[in-house]
């Protein structure tokens, strides 16, 4: 991977590029909404507008989710959308880090996201009643074994959705690294400026080719991926939530 | 025509692929050369069977749209949960592939 991966523009060696670019991430976040808060007013405008804007199709979503009580899990649920989706635009930005591409940050989301909806099951019916449910509507005989496999598929959540994340993110960065790579210099590029005959009839019009493909095709591929994992991510963190809480209200 | 056209982009395409594929069957040893295998062959049929996957999953939520236009926002969202379920199975594969090609054992 070292062959083909650029190191990032912005490099301070004591810290790991992910933790970085996060901060980073924070930075544009804090900002973003600083601006967007510092003169509330009833008929918005500019930056407040866009925010109220992007507040309320999570608020949509969360309605459309969890039901009446959703409202409360916005801090949570659109901290985590936006996080999400500030790396993963990031990391379309050539030279730039996409914090999402590091299983350890979409683990921590996850991480969160599987406590959150465990204490929000819990306290809403008791841990005993919550236990229960695991062992789900099945004969008596059953729960014990009903009782495990619940547990190795709440256990397998996390995995799954920190998994999917980081893996569509990495392979979208592996993707983009090796046409850019091929296109570059050390490939069809350098092969058409290298002077040789075949150079110059086969490798520029590929170099073309590859340049087209990338901006008409991978580029807006990745932007809609970037924009469908965080749908994704924060659509199962609200079903998640959603399942924790009507299980209160089934009983 | 055509053949030869789709020929040559197939070839100008595979050209550095093939350099690559020379330079680490050259410098690595047997389970090297395992690995890379093992790591084209599974991504290649996981990619495969993930198509038919989503495209069957695609097929049948764009047949449920035509039927009931009023419905598509709500058969929207369960097709992009599904075919992110149907997509993660690939991505573990993913990653046990980028395991094998770029952590040395």
């Amino acid at each position: 991977m070292e062959l083909i991966e650029h190191p990032p523009i912005l490099h301070i060696p004591a810290i790991p590029d992910h933790i970085l670019y996060t901060w980073i991430v924070m930075g544009i976040l804090v900002v973003i909404s600083l601006v967007a808060t510092r003169r509330v007013a009833l008929v918005p405008t500019g930056g407040q507008n866009f925010m109220e804007l992007v507040l309320d199709q999570f608020l949509k979503e969360l309605d459309e989710t969890i039901g009446h009580e959703g409202r409360r899990y916005l801090p949570l649920i659109a901290t985590l959308g936006l996080f999400i989706l500030t790396s993963n635009l990031m990391g379309l930005i050539p030279g730039l880090v996409a914090p999402t591409a590091n299983l350890n940050t979409t683990a921590a989301c996850a991480l969160i996201v599987f406590i959150t909806y465990h204490v929000i099951g819990v306290r809403k019916q008791g841990f005993i009643p919550y236990m229960k449910h695991f062992a789900g509507p099945v004969p008596t005989v059953l729960k014990p074994l009903m009782f495990v496999i619940e547990i190795i598929s709440h256990c397998a959540r996390p995995l799954s959705l920190s998994l999917r994340l980081f893996g569509n993110m990495m392979a979208g960065h592996i993707l983009l690294a090796i046409f850019f790579f091929m296109m570059g210099f050390d490939g069809m590029l350098g092969w058409a400026l290298s002077g040789s005959l075949g150079g110059i009839v086969v490798g520029a019009p590929a170099a073309i080719i590859m340049v087209v493909f990338v901006v008409g095709f991978l580029l807006p591929l990745k932007i809609l991926v970037a924009f469908i994992q965080t749908f994704i991510f924060c659509k199962l963190a609200m079903l998640y939530i959603a399942a924790a809480v009507e299980e209160a209200e089934h009983h | 025509m055509q053949r030869i056209l789709t020929v040559s982009v197939l070839a100008i395409l595979a050209v550095p692929g093939m350099a690559w594929a020379a330079d680490a069957a050259g410098s690595g040893d047997m389970a090297k050369a395992f690995a890379v295998l093992a790591a084209g062959l599974g991504f290649g049929l996981a990619a495969g069977l993930c198509g038919l996957g989503q495209g069957r999953a695609a097929g049948s939520a764009v047949d449920a749209m035509a039927r009931q236009p009023g419905a598509i926002a709500r058969i929207q969202t369960a097709m992009l949960l599904g075919l992110a379920f149907i997509e993660s199975l690939v991505l573990f594969v993913f990653v046990i592939a980028v395991i094998l090609l770029f952590v040395k054992s």
